[in-house]
């Protein structure tokens, strides 16, 4: 049957390919001159293009096109790409944890040749250009609250959101695929240190978070729900995203949020394997680690955190006090363990698939 | 006696002479290879290498998985049970609207079927998340509730394993109406008529001659609603919560965030012989009730 099938394929090649040339002709010849990403579309593509694509465009005369698609659609679309060879994007934007795993390795080129070239910028951390992508920014997901009257004890750690006597209100946690920040929290509040948290006692976890279950209202899947069950009044305690918190502060909602209780996760720029245009993407990554002026514009829209530390200089003031500060970020925010939360991403979400449900 | 000359109604041939007759051999395959071969290329190949796919390394490890850890036949069970009161309501909501349209003169019944269609021609993305602008805190529903005053405080509406059902519902509800339609619209009105001359009341000549006729289109309108919900995925990730898992929540999980795809792959399998097994039953429990085979 397999081989029926591959022998019809193989004769139905040549007309398919005959028919993708008639395609290819029919496009105008700019071939050479552009570079494909693709990102998670609306604000978030608008602010990369004003500080970042435009002015690439300009200094260099490469046009890029962008690609709206979700980080999971991204995922799938880019391995889909690189298995079937036929790869039509270049870049493509994903969490900082997957890129560092073996599924996005065998899909993504190894940068650490391209690295090489950053590796004595004092401005830049040690992470910011990694074999797996190119720092895009980073941003955390935290615990946000509702804002009482001035005077009102607020909540500042993980323990505080599972004390449901001292800070009455719904809750609100993430259920997006992807749960190692859930369990974290609820070890977190259940006393584990820092530093002991990874590898996460899931059953542990579990058993905590069986606690707060009740009090959780919202088990939000996308950002846009953790915003709109805040203006709706659904939760008054969450674990949110911080650009999301932001941005509903900008709106004039009464939202807080602590540090205190906040993971960092950044997001990355990968080269996809076989890449169409990979001169002008080696180009374009260069570029934003070059431009610390882009790097503040992007994050001061998005109030997210740059990889150059001479882009948090240029920022405003306002943007440099919703960003995790120094003694924070040393002694508070936590910096997952990739490696660890990717080699068992199918046993969390198996444990949590049959917990949550 | 010619057939000119037969005293059946030509409603009541129900076999009529099909196109083959009239076409050579060669004209008939001519005219279906297009298909067939759009068929092969868009349908069975891709399908056959998904399940080969599940049998990626040339074991069955995937198919054990699926069947040793409890979570996976779980979901199985509770997609297959959405599914089925998802389609039993279909019915009991739209056997009537089909049959009003069946009923109604020609400008009301075409207000009617505009009422069917310009929903199903609506993405089905809006129409969740219409439901979840009806059905949120601060939504229609829980102002209308808490300021007429049945209820103290907003209800919990969204999120919940109700909303997936109703949304559904009023997603696959056309596909219910419009064959159940089309069954009561060939039926000729004088059977009904012929039972009231006997002297059947309205309700038994409606439960003795119209349902019994009708069910040809009951039948295709819930094998249609059963198979399309159990592969459904857009509306239970915007309307439902956390208990509201369903196969293609499974399915996707494993394609887009664990990229395991030999696994995903497998889920499938599953769910696409479960489908064809439906599917089977259906049929078999149609040819055994004479006078219904009309359907397929």
């Amino acid at each position: 049957m397999t081989s029926l099938l591959s022998r019809s394929a193989t004769a139905l090649k040549p007309t398919i390919a005959g028919f993708l040339s008639l395609m290819a002709l029919s496009l105008p010849a700019l071939a050479d001159e552009k570079v494909i990403i693709a990102s998670t579309g609306g604000a978030y593509d608008k602010a990369l293009r004003e500080a970042w694509f435009d002015p690439f465009t300009k200094a260099t005369g490469i046009e890029v096109v962008t690609v709206a698609a979700t980080n999971a659609e991204m995922r799938a679309k880019a391995a889909a790409m690189v298995k079937t060879g036929n790869v039509k994007w270049d870049l493509y934007l994903d969490g900082e944890i997957q890129a560092a795993s073996k599924a996005h390795r065998e899909v993504t080129e190894d940068l650490t040749e391209f690295c090489r070239q950053f590796a004595d910028r004092e401005d830049l951390g040690a992470n910011a250009c990694a074999a797996g992508g190119v720092l895009l920014q980073s941003t955390a997901t935290l615990l946000a609250y509702r804002t009482g009257k001035p005077g009102e004890p607020v909540p500042a750690t993980w323990a505080d959101m599972w004390d449901t006597g001292k800070f009455p209100g719904e809750r609100a946690f993430p259920n997006f695929d992807d749960p190692w920040r859930v369990m974290a929290a609820a070890l977190l509040a259940d006393g584990v240190k820092r530093d002991e948290l990874f590898p996460l006692d899931i059953d542990r976890a579990l058993a905590k978070l069986d606690q707060i279950r009740p009090s959780v209202s919202l088990w939000w899947k996308t950002g846009d729900q953790s915003v709109q069950g805040f203006r709706n009044g659904e939760y008054s305690l969450g674990q949110i995203w911080l650009t999301r918190a932001k941005a509903m502060q900008s709106e004039g909602l009464p939202i807080a949020w602590s540090y205190k209780a906040a993971f960092l996760v950044g997001d990355r720029i990968a080269l996809v394997r076989g890449a169409p245009h990979r001169d002008n993407a080696l180009k374009l990554m260069a570029f934003w680690l070059n431009s610390p002026a882009a790097q503040a514009k992007a994050c001061e829209a998005l109030s997210c955190t740059p990889p150059s530390s001479d882009a948090i200089a240029m920022m405003s003031e306002e943007a440099r006090k919703t960003m995790p500060q120094g003694d924070d970020v040393r002694d508070h925010i936590i910096i997952p363990d990739a490696e660890w939360i990717n080699a068992n991403a199918a046993m969390m979400l198996q444990q949590w698939n049959e917990w949550i449900r | 006696m010619t057939r000119s000359l037969t005293l059946l109604p030509r409603s009541l041939s129900f076999r009529r002479p099909s196109s083959a007759r009239f076409y050579s051999l060669t004209t008939s395959l001519a005219l279906v290879t297009p298909l067939l071969a759009a068929l092969m290329a868009g349908f069975l190949y891709p399908v056959a290498r998904l399940v080969a796919l599940s049998f990626s390394g040339g074991t069955l490890s995937h198919y054990r998985r699926i069947f040793t850890e409890p979570l996976h036949l779980e979901v199985l069970f509770s997609t297959i049970e959405v599914a089925f009161i998802v389609t039993v309501a279909s019915l009991l909501l739209g056997f009537p609207v089909a049959y009003l349209m069946a009923q109604l003169g020609k400008g009301l019944a075409m207000a009617v079927t505009a009422c069917v269609f310009i929903p199903l021609w609506t993405s089905v993305l809006i129409r969740s998340y219409a439901w979840v602008v009806l059905l949120q805190r601060n939504g229609i529903i829980n102002t209308l509730l808490v300021d007429t005053g049945p209820t103290e405080g907003p209800l919990k509406l969204i999120y919940t394993q109700g909303a997936v059902i109703l949304a559904m519902t009023h997603v696959l509800m056309p596909f219910m109406i419009l064959p159940i339609y089309s069954t009561l619209r060939a039926l000729p009105p004088d059977y009904v008529r012929a039972a009231r001359n006997l002297g059947a009341g309205p309700v038994r000549a409606f439960v003795a001659v119209t349902l019994p006729l009708s069910l040809p289109g009951v039948f295709a309108g819930s094998v249609m609603c059963f198979v399309l919900a159990l592969g459904f995925y857009i509306t239970p990730a915007l309307v439902g919560g956390p208990n509201s898992m369903l196969m293609a929540t499974l399915i996707g999980q494993q394609t887009t965030v664990l990229l395991d795809w030999p696994f995903a792959a497998a889920l499938s399998t599953v769910l696409l012989a479960v489908t064809l097994l439906f599917v089977l039953m259906f049929r078999r429990t149609l040819s055994l009730s004479k006078g219904l085979n009309s359907v397929y």
